[in-house]
């Protein structure tokens, strides 16, 4: 069979034809879709774990709101261990209230500095020094001891207990506590 | 056998030349890989759709959450500062260092042949929990500086049962001077110093290394 002229003309234009459909097809039509298509599953790979994440979230917030009034009672409490006032004006007193009930008499309380701690947020911390001149040591021991059970915020950090020269069943004793008060 | 002859051969063959013409032979095979290719293209397309909508409902639904997410770390964040504060407060009140225990064990364990003439105890804050006392005293008897011994290992036996860790070391120990009346008798004396470390762990601080002799 021999092709005529105008048929290898049709021929050729039919190949030519065919390849600029191929190419339009894929470029045009098929590849911008398939890239879509990537997109947007990887979008919504991505959101799967994002939503999971925020629901995490709003779960635990959840947990903790519902432990916050056990939080917010420990605070309370503490707050109400703090009477109002300057410091200055009712630790000294409570002090020499609080050893006179234990049969010490005159005990001085003085403040020696005042700082902020980090950890005990809308707190400051005072230190103050208590000065008794004549204690025996088991009357002394017996105030120390009610001391820590009825005043929780009071933390002892030095104690310092001379023997009188004179009197040896008596002392002198100088303590270094500190405590908390509201900011 | 009878001569046929076909007078149509030639119309036969212009018939049978058509029905395989290349060309047109060509055009349905490429009409036939368009339509795969539409079908295919289609098929995407719905398939393209289906994600479409599933995103945007995903996406919806994220985009409800995340505020609310947002809000609840800001919240958490505050509960969070809460709680350190309250749990600060706990730790503080709860894990105070009683001095009373540990003066009570001097009343049982200090002897009556010792005079205490200082006792200086202190909690040094230098991140350990431990409590260091030093001991100045005055022991009296036969042998005053065994009783001043026994005073140190007797302090150190009776903390062991409270605390971690027990230090118990003599700062000095020197015979005394002066004399004291003790059951009627005069008795000689000695002066120690006693340095007691309670630790409240088992993390006891590590010594400074020695330097290497050359």
């Amino acid at each position: 069979m021999k092709l005529g002229k105008e048929e290898i003309q049709k021929i050729v234009l039919g190949v030519l034809l065919f390849f600029g459909m191929v190419y339009s097809y894929f470029n045009i039509l098929l590849g911008p879709l398939l890239a879509r298509e990537d997109a947007f599953e990887k979008s919504i790979k991505g959101l799967g774990p994002a939503t999971a994440i925020a629901n995490a979230q709003i779960a635990q917030t959840k947990q903790m709101e519902a432990e916050a009034p056990k939080v917010a009672m420990i605070v309370h409490q503490v707050n109400a261990m703090i009477p109002p006032g300057s410091p200055v004006a009712w630790f000294p007193t409570r002090m020499a209230d609080f050893f006179k009930a234990h049969g010490i008499e005159r005990v001085t309380t003085r403040l020696n500095s005042e700082s902020i701690d980090k950890r005990y947020t809308g707190y400051r911390k005072l230190t103050w020094g208590i000065d008794a001149t004549r204690v025996g040591f088991v009357q002394f021991a017996g105030a120390i001891a009610a001391l820590e059970n009825d005043e929780p915020l009071i933390e002892i950090t030095s104690i310092q207990i001379d023997a009188g020269r004179e009197d040896v069943e008596m002392q002198h004793v100088l303590i270094t506590v500190n405590n908390l008060v509201k900011q | 056998m009878a001569l046929h002859l076909n007078l149509y051969h030639e119309i036969q063959k212009t018939k049978a030349l058509k029905r395989r013409d290349p060309l047109k032979i060509s055009l349905y095979v490429l009409g036939a890989i368009a339509i795969a290719f539409a079908t295919y293209y289609v098929i995407q397309v719905l398939y393209m759709h289906s994600l479409v909508e599933d995103f945007n409902k995903k996406k919806a639904d994220y985009d409800k959450l995340a505020p609310i997410a947002k809000t609840a770390k800001k919240r958490e964040e505050e509960l969070t500062l809460k709680v350190k504060a309250s749990d600060a407060l706990v730790q503080r009140l709860e894990g105070r260092f009683y001095w009373a225990p540990v003066l009570e064990q001097f009343i049982t364990v200090v002897p009556r042949e010792v005079q205490m003439m200082r006792l200086n105890g202190d909690l040094p804050g230098d991140g350990l929990p431990r409590c260091a006392i030093g001991i100045d005293g005055l022991s009296a008897g036969s042998d005053p500086r065994k009783v001043a011994e026994q005073l140190r290992t007797a302090l150190a036996d009776a903390f062991k049962t409270r605390f971690k860790k027990v230090t118990s070391t003599f700062r000095t120990l020197e015979d005394g001077t002066e004399m004291v009346m003790l059951d009627g008798k005069q008795t000689p004396t000695a002066t120690f110093a006693i340095v007691l470390q309670l630790y409240l762990t088992d993390s006891a601080p590590e010594q400074a290394p020695t330097r290497k002799k050359r």
